[in-house]
């Protein structure tokens, strides 16, 4: 060996023996850094790798209405699952399970081979059936409690309050739109298993709750919602009508109180019903709104001083729009109005010249500003905007003198109620919502929607009050009146696209309104689409109206005003309904109750309307007039359809 | 010679041979714990692995005191038929051995099985050491003859192929010759042109040029350098090993009661991976425990080989020291996910008879070299 020194040799060892230290520090060193400063980071990891959890869905947030009645609630129903490392006989645990659960043997046999630590085999199992399968005590097979919706008062709203999937994942409406608020964090109940994910005996089997979701407070009105229910239906059933929605809306704050649609399903077997029943047209589907929207119309002329109260307009029965003839729905014409006298009868000519002398750049300027062409941001997933073409888009003129009276463009249900809503609350313009309150971890929380805000002029508003309440007490809408109430609204009637030309036989027929009059409590749209024989909305919309106020004000508490005041009781007569008839038999019954016929318009064999309306009450000895020729249809179906479908 | 005068007794080293006996009876326990619930679930005897270590543990002992009396200055003699049988038995692996996890160790002799690369170490360590005293000079291009003695076993042992066990020897080897007066920078020359060579042949054996380097052992180093390249396969060992000692914690979750032990997801946990164990169940303070026991036994190694009566004796004393040392670091580095997947054992710890002989016969000798040291201490 070489010669080292001792010395040299003693310190080449303590050199070895400093670095067998430093060896054991740096291994010391990452056990500090793996078991301290990782250790809970490993500690999950370890949790996780080792425990199989079943999720146990929360309980979802009661949905009530704005009485506290509980609409939607939820309640533990029993639910199958499986731990496919746990199944013995895969093929034989199939077959027993799609058995007694009544599902397909393949559907079983895929779930519970699949590689995965749980799978739901079945949700919502009733709990003989479940007893069963616990009697059964299968490996890897077992049953939890899983919450799910029911509904307690039946289906109220359903297309407003949507519904909850076999995950109680919200998926359609209020349910979809505040799913979070609603959906709580899922709880689970979790197995220990070993590596091979056998369950181990006697390991730990807790069960960690989840959190409930959080309750919400429409503002529906379970009764008013039961009324428009009941209304809508029958309102499509006695004119056959293949759709129609009711919305009422208080105006003052945008509540929704009410939201009828037909055809309608049942929340609890939704999947027995078409796909369409579920939509809320109201918010999601946009049509042509017609008449109805000559209010709006009438603001825009008010506010811009294209016409005031005191403008008279000769009718001659059509007006000439850059080439185009834009026909009066009365053949003849309605000869010299006021203007108040032209939104009674609903006259087309001037609402076309009004459309034409607000002008594109500014009827434009005005519907946006009214909301309209772009979403309310009510509180409802899938909003639709409509469609108000940009006169920059090389609109022709024609287009805006057919949106005058509500043709050529799209709104939405709600965005016409909004409007109609701002007309009848001095101006202010509240967005229309469903849910009133959010009760969030203690605290009351209202809806996430935009402000009130001012659209029109008060002043402005209150003559377009004024006339809409005109229409209803002398005009197109008197079916609408209710006693005792001063209702005011609009009729409408609008012909469907088909085939991208308007249709002489589909429309859309309509009334918007509110009431009362002078005080509005309720804001209220109807809409029947494709209702068969007579379109006409003053005929068949506005006697629906008339008998949501009679229900619905009582039930507001807004008291019968005396209406007899007005009128000699006893010198008066309700003009009876003739319609149908011949001219001669009707202006015979018309003589019998003390009127007289002022004259009869057309050669036709039928009475098809009479001015004032049947069931008006009206002094005896008043001239009435009776057509025999009316064009059902506003007579404009010549004309382009502006959106080219 | 058989004969060991009294006086000697005087200088048997007992804190080595109770720390010793303590990691056996330790390591007893924690094989236990690694297997008990197995044994159990397959109907097994829940002893039977602490049975067969007990056994392998009393034949380690009876060799230990086999190797103590024969005084170990007469062994110079036998260095050479010691080197050639263990060369031969290297050899004969290739026709007579058994394989397992893609290479072959194991020869077996009826119920037994020898791991010949194990007592190869031990041959290592008396060859190498009977060498360097008789050489007087390592300090020029003679520094070479050591390696190229070591380096016949070694191939043999990479053949097998056991990456680890080459790494003990290379380990060892140097060791050796920085005690035996190497110069600093020729050992500095000689590790990084290994290093070189080893990188090369990595390189190569990956482009399929050569199949030194068996695909398997490519598959781990790439796994040490990201455990998560192939979580479910060679990674999965790694991290679960992680996973266990990181859940651990600093008081541990209790002896018997290791989750990722119990519930079998830690692999090779009476084996490989036994160190595991020992930080999930008993935690920061059990291991550093276990690793101040370790690094004690250095110490009464390394002050063995300070007393050594001769260069020989040092050389016997830092050798076994040093192999004792390098299991350690390679062993609890890869449970800690800081070297490479090996497979070599914890000394005394792991379960394995032949590993626990070799263990034990190289205490004999530290006790043996102690035994007959210098009499005047300082």
């Amino acid at each position: 060996m070489a010669h080292l020194s001792r010395l040299t040799i003693q310190k080449r060892i303590l050199i070895l023996l400093f670095f067998a230290i430093f060896g054991s520090i740096i291994l010391g060193a990452r056990l500090i850094y793996l078991q301290i400063y990782q250790n809970n980071f490993y500690r999950a990891k370890a949790i996780n790798q080792r425990s199989l959890a079943i999720p146990v869905d929360a309980k979802r947030g009661t949905i009530y209405d704005r009485n506290g009645i509980p609409l939607a609630v939820s309640v533990s129903a029993n639910a199958v699952y499986a731990i496919p490392a746990q199944v013995k006989d895969k093929e034989e645990t199939a077959r027993l399970l799609a058995e007694i659960l009544e599902i397909e043997y393949d559907f079983v046999l895929s779930r519970v081979s699949k590689r995965s630590a749980a799978e739901w085999i079945k949700k919502r199992v009733p709990s003989e059936v479940a007893r069963k399968i616990i009697a059964l005590d299968l490996p890897g097979i077992g049953v939890v409690e899983n919450p799910e919706r029911f509904y307690p008062y039946g289906s109220v709203a359903p297309q407003v309050l949507g519904i909850v999937g076999i995950d109680n994942q919200g998926l359609e409406g209020i349910e979809l739109y505040y799913d979070d608020i609603l959906r709580g964090t899922p709880g689970k109940t979790v197995f220990e298993r070993d590596a091979a994910g056998r369950e181990i005996p006697g390991g730990i089997q807790e069960y960690i709750p989840g959190e409930d979701g959080s309750d919400i407070v429409l503002t529906i009105d379970y009764y008013i919602q039961q009324i428009a229910q009941r209304e809508v239906e029958r309102a499509a059933r006695e004119t056959g009508s293949r759709l129609a929605v009711i919305i009422i809306m208080d105006p003052s704050t945008g509540e929704i109180l009410a939201n009828a649609i037909y055809p309608s399903f049942d929340l609890l077997n939704y999947q027995d019903y078409p796909l369409e029943n579920r939509r809320n047209i109201s918010v999601t589907d946009t049509y042509e709104p017609g008449s109805t929207f000559k209010a709006v119309t009438a603001a825009v002329a008010l506010d811009t001083g294209v016409a005031t109260l005191n403008t008279y307009f000769s009718d001659p029965g059509f007006i000439n729009v850059s080439g185009w003839t834009i026909r009066c729905w009365l053949r003849g014409g309605h000869g010299s109005q006021s203007f108040v006298e032209t939104l009674e009868n609903s006259c087309n000519p001037f609402y076309a010249k009004l459309g034409m002398d607000i002008g594109g750049e500014r009827f434009y300027e005005y519907l946006t500003r009214y909301n309209f062409g772009s979403k309310t941001g009510i509180d409802f997933p899938g909003e639709a905007s409509g469609v108000v073409r940009h006169p920059s888009t090389g609109v022709p003129l024609v287009t805006w003198a057919n949106i005058g009276f509500g043709q050529g463009l799209t709104v939405t249900p709600i965005q016409l109620l909004a409007a109609f809503g701002a007309i009848a609350n001095e101006g202010i313009y509240s967005v229309p919502h469903y849910v009133k309150e959010i009760h969030l971890d203690g605290t009351v929380q209202g809806p996430n929607i935009p402000e009130p805000r001012p659209i029109m002029d008060p002043e402005i508003a209150k003559m377009t009050k004024d006339a809409l309440r005109s229409v209803i007490a002398n005009g197109s809408g008197k079916r609408a009146e209710s006693p005792g109430y001063f209702v005011a609204g609009k009729t409408g009637t609008a012909q469907l696209v088909e085939n991208g030309r308007y249709s002489h036989s589909k429309t859309v027929t309509s009334f918007a309104g509110f009431a009362p009059a002078d005080d509005p409590k309720m804001a209220g749209i109807l809409i029947l689409w494709e209702p068969q024989g007579a379109f006409f909305g003053g005929i068949i919309a506005a006697p629906v109206f008339s008998r949501l106020v009679d229900q619905v004000m009582p039930y507001l508490g807004v008291k019968r005003v005396e209406t007899g005041s007005r009128i000699d009781q006893a010198n008066t007569v309700v003009i009876p309904d003739v319609l149908g008839l011949s001219p001669e038999e009707a202006s015979k019954r018309l003589e019998q109750v003390g009127l007289k016929v002022h004259m009869i318009v057309g050669e036709g064999s039928r009475i098809e309307g009479l001015v004032p309306e049947a069931g008006v009450r009206v002094p005896r000895g008043t001239n009435v007039i009776i057509y025999t020729d009316v064009d059902y249809i506003n007579t404009i179906s010549d004309l382009p359809n502006p959106f080219g479908m | 010679m058989i004969e060991v005068p009294r006086r000697y007794w005087r200088n048997f080293d007992w804190p080595l041979l109770i720390a010793v006996i303590a990691l056996i009876a330790f390591g007893m326990l924690i094989i236990y714990s690694a297997s008990f619930s197995k044994q159990i679930s397959l109907n097994r005897d829940p002893f039977y692995y602490v049975k067969r270590q007990a056994i392998g543990a009393v034949i380690g002992f009876i060799c230990l005191a086999a190797v103590l009396i024969i005084d170990y200055r007469a062994w110079r003699r036998w260095t050479k038929p010691i080197y050639l049988i263990t060369i031969g038995l290297l050899g004969a692996i290739f026709f007579l051995g058994t394989s397992a996890y893609g290479s072959q160790r194991w020869i077996g002799f009826g119920p037994l099985t020898i791991q010949p690369s194990e007592i190869a170490k031990i041959a290592l360590i008396v060859i190498l050491a009977k060498y360097l005293e008789e050489e007087n000079n390592i300090a020029g291009w003679k520094i070479l003859i050591p390696f190229a003695l070591v380096s016949i076993p070694m191939a043999l042992i990479l053949l097998q192929p056991d990456l680890g066990t080459s790494m003990i020897f290379i380990g060892i080897t140097f060791s050796m010759l920085f005690l035996a007066g190497a110069r600093v920078k020729h050992l500095v020359i000689i590790g990084l042109t290994g290093l070189a060579v080893g990188c090369a042949a990595i390189f190569a054996s990956m482009q399929g040029w050569i199949e030194i380097i068996k695909p398997y052992q490519i598959n781990r180093l790439l796994v040490f350098i990201n455990p998560h390249a192939d979580p479910t396969n060679t990674g999965w060992n790694v991290i679960q090993s992680m996973i266990a000692i990181g859940s651990g914690g600093f008081l541990g979750k209790g002896l018997f009661s290791g989750t990722q032990n119990q519930l079998r997801f830690l692999p090779a946990n009476h084996t490989d991976f036994v160190f595991s164990v020992v930080a999930e169940e008993l935690g920061f303070v059990g291991s550093v425990g276990l690793l101040l026991l370790y690094l004690f036994l250095i110490w009464r190694g390394l002050r063995i080989a300070i007393l050594a009566k001769d260069s020989f004796g040092m050389l016997l004393a830092a050798g076994c020291t040093s192999m004792f040392f390098f299991h350690l670091i390679i062993n609890v580095g890869m449970t800690l996910g800081i070297m490479p997947v090996t497979g070599l054992p914890l000394p005394f710890v792991t379960y394995g008879g032949n590993t626990l002989m070799t263990n034990l016969i190289a205490i004999g000798i530290l006790l043996n070299v102690g035994l007959r040291r210098k009499k005047i201490m300082f």
